[in-house]
């Protein structure tokens, strides 16, 4: 009885929560990142890695893994972002670019280095990719 | 060979079809380009031109490698009969010029005319980025809101930085209000942690009129979903008046209500021996964000000694 209600409660729990991972293309010159880092990388505070400029890359506003991404990364609602991109602008800053699918993103990254992303984690499985960083979300994606 | 060429389609396409963030300026197509501007109108009883376009600008951007450009070009008090300043000829002055250069992945230099890198508001001082139409007395009368010169800039790790600053030269732009400077050394550390950071800066310059003087603070601000608290002491000695500036500060709160509607409010105090005066300021105020770029805002601001106690209302427009 205990291992079937063990069961149920990982059951559940893997059912409500799934993993985001940022990932780096498969060269990409670190093989984990902090928190930090890629906040730094994702806000345009830090553009190079080993003297090379990042391509950094989101998904669009309102895609479940980035209101994931935006909470448990970059620790920032949306209205906090929309305040910083809009003085950031001022300062000749650029927001990540904005990818439409995963499937995009995988394109970017096999085809450009250093490239950054995040993704599910499920999704990165049969792919070479460097996973830098693992997140668990509460929300469906 | 015929997957490779589906790849390199799927592969073009994709690079065409990737979107940029929604974001501010003009992208001129195959090339690095933005160009920008912002415009800001208030109207304010007090003036004897009530409407007054107080800033048209253009702001330009491009990246090229290492290298970073980005100018502002400003057009400003032009009221509604097209003169600018009591000036039928139209006053166009360059706010900034600055190119940088990323030297490594910690490290920055910059070269031109730029903001000042002190405190929080000179990073922003233009009213579409902040949440009060007026700034606070501690800008233009403490430290040079401009410098014409270099930055280095070196990160230490993901939450410590710092900067300095050099010039030993004239200001390229316009002679505005602020101190009008021809030399300056300054520098500032830099803390961040989570939704709270603060500033460090020192450093000493000299006006035109070969008066050099000195200033010394500290800034903090918080950056919540609900709400939002900047604050800066700053103080100023000068050779030619002893203890001129003491102190000058604000704490200025914002509360988010909701989407599009802050309510702010701020304190000030300050002593200026040189006009001697110490006086308190207060603010309240409110602003209204239709939409991500355009904020409409009103405000009371109460002088405790000087007669410059009034409403003001501005409409302003990042694009």
């Amino acid at each position: 009885m205990k291992k079937i209600s063990l069961f149920l409660i990982l059951f559940v729990l893997g059912l409500s929560s799934r993993e985001l991972v940022v990932v780096g293309d498969k060269n990409f010159h670190e093989s984990n990142l902090t928190r930090f880092e890629i906040k730094s990388i994702f806000l345009n505070k830090k553009r190079f890695i080993n003297n090379e400029k990042i391509l950094v890359m989101n998904h669009p506003v309102n895609h479940p893994l980035r209101l994931c991404f935006e909470k448990e990364i970059l620790g920032k609602t949306e209205r906090v972002l929309e305040r910083y991109w809009r003085k950031a602008y001022y300062q000749g800053k650029r927001p990540p670019k904005v990818i439409s699918s995963t499937k995009m993103l995988f394109l970017y990254l096999d085809s450009v280095h250093p490239a950054i992303g995040y993704s599910d984690f499920n999704a990165t499985l049969d792919t070479n990719l460097t996973i830098l960083y693992r997140v668990s979300c509460n929300n469906e994606f | 060979m015929k997957y490779l060429f589906i790849l390199f389609i799927l592969g073009y396409n994709s690079f065409l079809w990737a979107e940029e963030e929604a974001s501010y300026g003009w992208n001129v197509p195959n090339s690095s380009l933005n160009i920008g501007g912002y415009l800001d109108m208030t109207y304010d009883q007090k003036r004897e031109d009530k409407f007054l376009f107080n800033d048209i600008a253009m702001l330009f951007s491009a990246n090229k490698n290492r290298f970073d450009l980005l100018g502002e070009i400003e057009l400003s008090h032009i009221s509604l009969n097209g003169k600018s300043n009591n000036n039928s000829d139209i006053d166009v002055h360059l706010e900034r010029l600055q190119l940088s250069y990323t030297l490594s992945d910690k490290q920055t230099i910059q070269i031109g005319r730029f903001n000042s890198d002190i405190g929080y508001w000179n990073q922003a001082p233009i009213p579409i980025l902040q949440d009060t139409t007026t700034k606070p007395h501690i800008i233009s009368h403490l430290f040079p809101k401009s410098t014409t010169g270099l930055l280095f800039r070196q990160n230490i790790d993901e939450q410590n930085s710092f900067s300095l600053t050099l010039q030993n030269n004239k200001d390229i732009g316009h002679q505005d209000n602020s101190n009008e400077t021809n030399r300056h050394f300054g520098m500032t550390y830099y803390v961040i942690k989570d939704d709270l950071s603060w500033r460090f800066s020192m450093g000493r310059y000299r006006e035109s009129s070969d008066v050099s003087a000195s200033y010394m603070g500290i800034s903090s601000e918080y950056d919540g979903e609900e709400l939002s608290v900047e604050a800066e002491l700053f103080t100023q000695k000068s050779d030619k008046i002893e203890n001129n500036k003491p102190y000058s500060g604000y704490i200025q709160s914002t509360w988010h209500l909701t989407a599009s509607h802050d309510a702010v409010v701020r304190f000030e105090g300050y002593q200026d021996n040189t006009i001697n005066v110490q006086e308190q300021i207060y603010l309240v105020g409110y602003a209204y964000r239709p939409t991500n770029n355009i904020a409409l805002k009103s405000e009371y601001i109460y002088h405790s000694k000087l007669p410059l106690s009034h409403f003001i209302y501005s409409f302003s427009v990042l694009f």
